[in-house]
């Protein structure tokens, strides 16, 4: 069987991306991570009563921005995008499962609610605990948790959007 | 490539070590070796080797088959997660807040089809195996088997798969999965028990038995 649907259904959450917050009980800590360093994560991706597990891998820096990869169980590579410290987006590598679309206004919207600058107006974030964060949007929600957190600078080559994919 | 495609190579990464078949010789050594083989306990260490990265992405598991059918995926760390699947049926345990949560999987079947192929190549089945790749074998301190998908899609994701094991097949040290960008997966696995009775539950879809259960009943085994 092909993923076929996935696109679909992840397109429908990722064009729900920008909907009003369902519920919120986040205060963005601005300092809840490093400036500089490499998150490591764990979610599950919840959907029309379907989940997927998912890993996340973050790199940080306070001047080139965050570049966040995406995989699936067995590590292939689902989403890549880079945010720029002024917000400006950048896909750097799309996949079936997550489209140009899905990365922009899904993945990089979810990743500057809990890493980023956005305000909690945005983001319908609920965070259990420190490492443990809920994104519920209408279509899906994003059960993260975060696995590591490395303090240190990451290399500039990974903040340089010119490898981007067209956009 | 579609993901199907995907997964079915990434099959293949696991069921390389452990079951081939065809020239040259080794290859049919090694089918022989394991053609009696009823069970498989193994843990590894997976190193994710992405460019883009300084470091490698580092996990670590247990693997374990048991015929006809049966196949456990476990990653311990940095997080917990369980993938178990037979001919029939897959799952998947997220290990979350102190206990282990069910998962309502997206596309059960690939995922079955995907732990399905694991565990028949684990077994033998090695039909498919040389229907799609090139074999060839290395020997020097390791051997080292190496396999080029023939077709050119699946190159263009995997365009090797090395494995190695010592010079008396005994056991499988190392699989690495060689992508067409540099990128690569290498799984290094170590204490290799092969015809090990798993305790009741170690394969149980709806509550599998601890991992650590599983080792304790494994390394006092006779």
């Amino acid at each position: 069987m092909r993923l076929k649907l996935l696109p679909s259904v992840l397109i429908l959450a990722a064009g729900c991306a920008a909907a009003p917050p369902v519920q919120s009980h986040f205060i963005h800590t601005a300092n809840l991570f490093p400036a500089d360093g490499f998150i490591t994560q764990r979610a599950v991706f919840s959907t029309h009563g379907r989940q997927f597990p998912l890993n996340g891998y973050l790199a940080v820096s306070e001047t080139g921005g965050k570049r966040l990869v995406i995989t699936e169980n067995f590590g292939h590579i689902l989403a890549d995008v880079l945010v720029k410290p002024g917000g400006k987006v950048f896909v750097m590598q799309s996949s079936r499962a997550f489209s140009p679309k899905d990365i922009r206004l899904g993945v990089a919207a979810d990743l500057q609610c809990v890493f980023g600058d956005a305000t909690n107006l945005n983001c319908p974030v609920e965070m259990p605990d420190a490492n443990h964060f809920i994104i519920k949007r209408h279509g899906y929600s994003l059960d993260l948790r975060i696995v590591e957190v490395k303090p240190g600078a990451q290399p500039a080559s990974l903040f340089d959007e010119s490898k981007a994919e067209r956009q | 490539m579609n993901k199907f495609k995907y997964f079915l190579v990434l099959a293949g990464v696991f069921a390389a070590g452990s079951v081939l078949a065809g020239p040259p010789q080794t290859l049919l050594d090694l089918q022989k070796k394991m053609a009696g083989v009823k069970s498989v306990y193994l843990e590894f260490s997976q190193e994710r080797v992405l460019k883009l990265f300084s470091d490698p992405l580092k996990s670590e598991g247990v693997m374990l088959v048991e015929r006809p059918d049966k196949i456990r995926w476990e990653t311990t760390a940095p997080y917990q997660t369980i993938l178990l699947g037979n001919r029939d049926s897959v799952a998947q345990f997220e290990f979350n807040d102190g206990k282990w949560e069910k998962l309502k999987l997206g596309f059960p079947q690939l995922l079955q089809r995907v732990m399905q192929q694991m565990s028949a190549m684990n077994q033998g089945d090695i039909g498919a195996m040389l229907n799609d790749y090139t074999a060839s074998v290395a020997t020097n301190t390791d051997v080292v088997l190496t396999f080029v998908p023939k077709d050119e899609n699946a190159r263009g994701m995997m365009s090797s798969l090395e494995v190695h094991l010592p010079p008396d097949l005994s056991t499988t040290r190392e699989v690495v999965m060689n992508e067409p960008g540099g990128d690569l997966t290498r799984i290094m696995f170590k204490n290799e028990k092969r015809d090990v009775a798993f305790p009741a539950g170690t394969f149980d879809q709806a509550k599998p038995l601890a991992i650590a259960d599983v080792k304790a009943a494994v390394n006092h085994a006779p």
